[in-house]
């Protein structure tokens, strides 16, 4: 029954990456198929999904549902363009950080949907491509969600498996590695894309004389919205001090969002993408059945000998293996896989670092390709659809080099600090 | 109670080698929300709808962004899109929808209209395009039938 397990789950890792099917659609037969093979059993299927990570997720989709209609999100986008004056390499990083800053406190993929559609405004009332802003975006998206908890799916699934790391931990101990990262590949990004991103003066001009808060003053709830929002961030800073787990807050942030912001509460609710829960639900039915019939264990007792049992050797094959593997497939099943042999490979000893080895090989790997992670898929979705195709070897062309680069900081950051 | 085929429907047709300029111009004259798109021999291709038209004389990106007050026309880029935009052909912005079949009820095409978000469809028997129905032309026949 081991062996069917696997193969089931390598199925639909295969299915998922090649994307013939929709990932959810992948995910929930994968489920149904273990349990009615019986890999597992109903309430061992309903003990492995991680309801938290699900209550984590929703909550975010409304919070950040209810705060987009405000236009916070496009003056912020809009401003940064002003403030660049028509400077390449200045709106580059301005761009970068925005994108970082929003993907680490919102998460990736919202962060993306939000930016890229403004940005292809700005790089229409600038006359220049939009293709070299966005991918530094979708680079900057990933990178920025390393920082937190609730920046990227596979922060979040790690950060609500173990208890043990809080909203503190994950900034105290990436959100450093993940800001030098990022100002190391912007610079290589501004660089690589000078050439291409000449502004005539008078056009910045323009975009400089433009409202950019006119949206916001005429938007309804905008200060309630912005107080509940940050409300809910300072509220994850202080979560161990208010002993309440992340998704508790995202909750209570999102049902305050709702009392407070909400006139239509049907429509606010809309905003959860239950595509994407159920995603997550089949995964976890998935994993539980690999766990349940010992298949997890045995990776982890193979990746324990494969590494004699060296923490540092261990550390760094989790970065680079999740880097892979997150590269190839998508990095959320690939967390979701990897959760289980951490644990196993650390057995009762709770070392923060294989954490961060995973953290950081899942997030920075979801720049390699175009599949890497749905921010990727969203981003240059966005940009065919509006006349700008990126094909997966130019995207793979700068990914890599990215990735790579990213990777060898976390692997001299987790070599000094960690391991 | 009136078969569709039995409404007023509108002879609202553009080929789709014609221009984009061409169709928003009988657009305009029809007075019907969308125009049936038909090939050389006659066969319906797919509609052509004022959205279609809005979508593609604008930039895309409209659609996913929320908020645009803030901004001003931007002659030179506009002038630039309606220029590559005002020769493609029809059949390029021709989109499949369902039709309607000129023996089915008005209830059946209300129906339709409201879960489709179509503001005209095509009618068709035994595979002939009869003509256009809109919502308007719709609702007018059926409040106008009544005695007051």
């Amino acid at each position: 029954m081991d062996v069917v397990a696997l193969v089931i789950f390598a199925l639909a890792l295969a299915l998922i990456a090649i994307e013939w099917v929709h990932r959810t659609k992948v995910a929930l037969a994968g489920a149904a198929a273990m349990v009615l093979i019986g890999v597992l059993d109903q309430e061992g299927a309903i003990e492995a999904v991680d309801w938290a990570t699900l209550g984590l997720l929703a909550g975010m989709m409304v919070i950040v549902g209810l705060t987009e209609p405000t236009g916070v999100f496009t003056f912020l986008a809009l401003r940064v363009a002003q403030l660049s004056k028509g400077n390449p390499v200045a709106l580059v990083f301005l761009l970068a950080l925005v994108t970082g800053l929003l993907s680490a406190f919102l998460d990736n993929l919202t962060a993306i949907l939000l930016v890229v559609p403004v940005t292809l405004l700005i790089a229409d009332l600038l006359r220049i491509s939009p293709i070299p802003l966005v991918l530094v975006e979708i680079v900057a998206s990933n990178i920025g969600g390393t920082a937190t908890l609730i920046g990227d799916p596979p922060n979040i699934m790690i950060g609500t498996a173990r208890a043990e790391l809080s909203f503190v931990d994950f900034i105290v101990n990436l959100a450093p590695v993940a800001i030098v990262t990022l100002l190391v590949v912007t610079c290589g990004l501004a660089l690589a894309f000078r050439g291409q991103l000449r502004v005539d003066r008078a056009r910045a001009r323009e975009i400089a004389a433009l409202d950019a808060a006119r949206d916001l003053r005429e938007a309804k709830h905008v200060r309630r919205t912005l107080a509940v929002l940050l409300g809910t961030i300072a509220a994850f800073f202080l979560h161990t001090l208010l002993h309440v787990e992340p998704a508790v807050v995202a909750l209570t942030g999102a049902t305050v969002m709702l009392l407070v912001a909400a006139d239509d509460v049907e429509a606010a609710l809309e905003r959860i993408e239950w595509s994407t829960l159920f995603f997550f639900v089949g995964l976890f039915v998935m994993v539980g059945g690999l766990e349940q019939r010992g298949v997890v264990d045995d990776i982890a007792g193979r990746l324990a000998d494969a590494t004699g049992g060296s923490p540092t050797a261990e550390g760094l094959v989790v970065l680079w293996g999740a880097a892979a593997g997150s590269a190839l497939v998508d990095n959320i099943p690939f967390t979701a896989a990897m959760i289980p042999v951490v644990d196993s490979v650390q057995g009762g000893d709770f070392d923060d670092g294989l954490w961060w080895a995973l953290a950081l090989g899942a997030c920075f790997g979801g720049n390699a390709t175009m599949i890497a992670a749905a921010a990727n898929v969203a981003a240059t979705g966005i940009l065919d659809r509006n006349g700008h195709p990126v094909s997966f070897v130019r995207f793979l062309a700068l990914g890599l080099p990215v990735t790579l680069v990213s990777l060898l900081i976390a692997t001299a950051y987790l070599l000094v600090f960690q391991l | 109670m009136a078969d569709l085929r039995d409404l007023p429907l509108v002879d609202a047709t553009v080929s789709e080698s014609a221009t984009c300029v061409e169709a928003v111009a009988r657009l305009f004259e029809a007075q019907v929300p969308a125009l049936a798109v038909v090939a050389d021999d006659g066969r319906l291709v797919g509609v052509l709808s004022e959205l279609d038209v809005l979508r593609a004389v604008f930039p895309g990106y409209l659609a996913e962004l929320r908020h645009t007050a803030f901004l001003e026309d931007d002659p030179d880029a506009l002038d630039a899109r309606a220029r590559t935009v005002r020769d493609r052909p029809v059949g390029e912005l021709a989109r499949k929808v369902e039709v309607l079949d000129g023996d089915e009820s008005e209830t059946h095409a209300a129906e339709r209209f409201l879960h489709t978000g179509e503001q005209a469809l095509p009618v068709v028997e035994r595979g002939r395009l009869l003509g256009m129905l809109s919502i308007a032309a719709l609702c007018h026949a059926r409040l106008d039938r009544v005695d007051t």
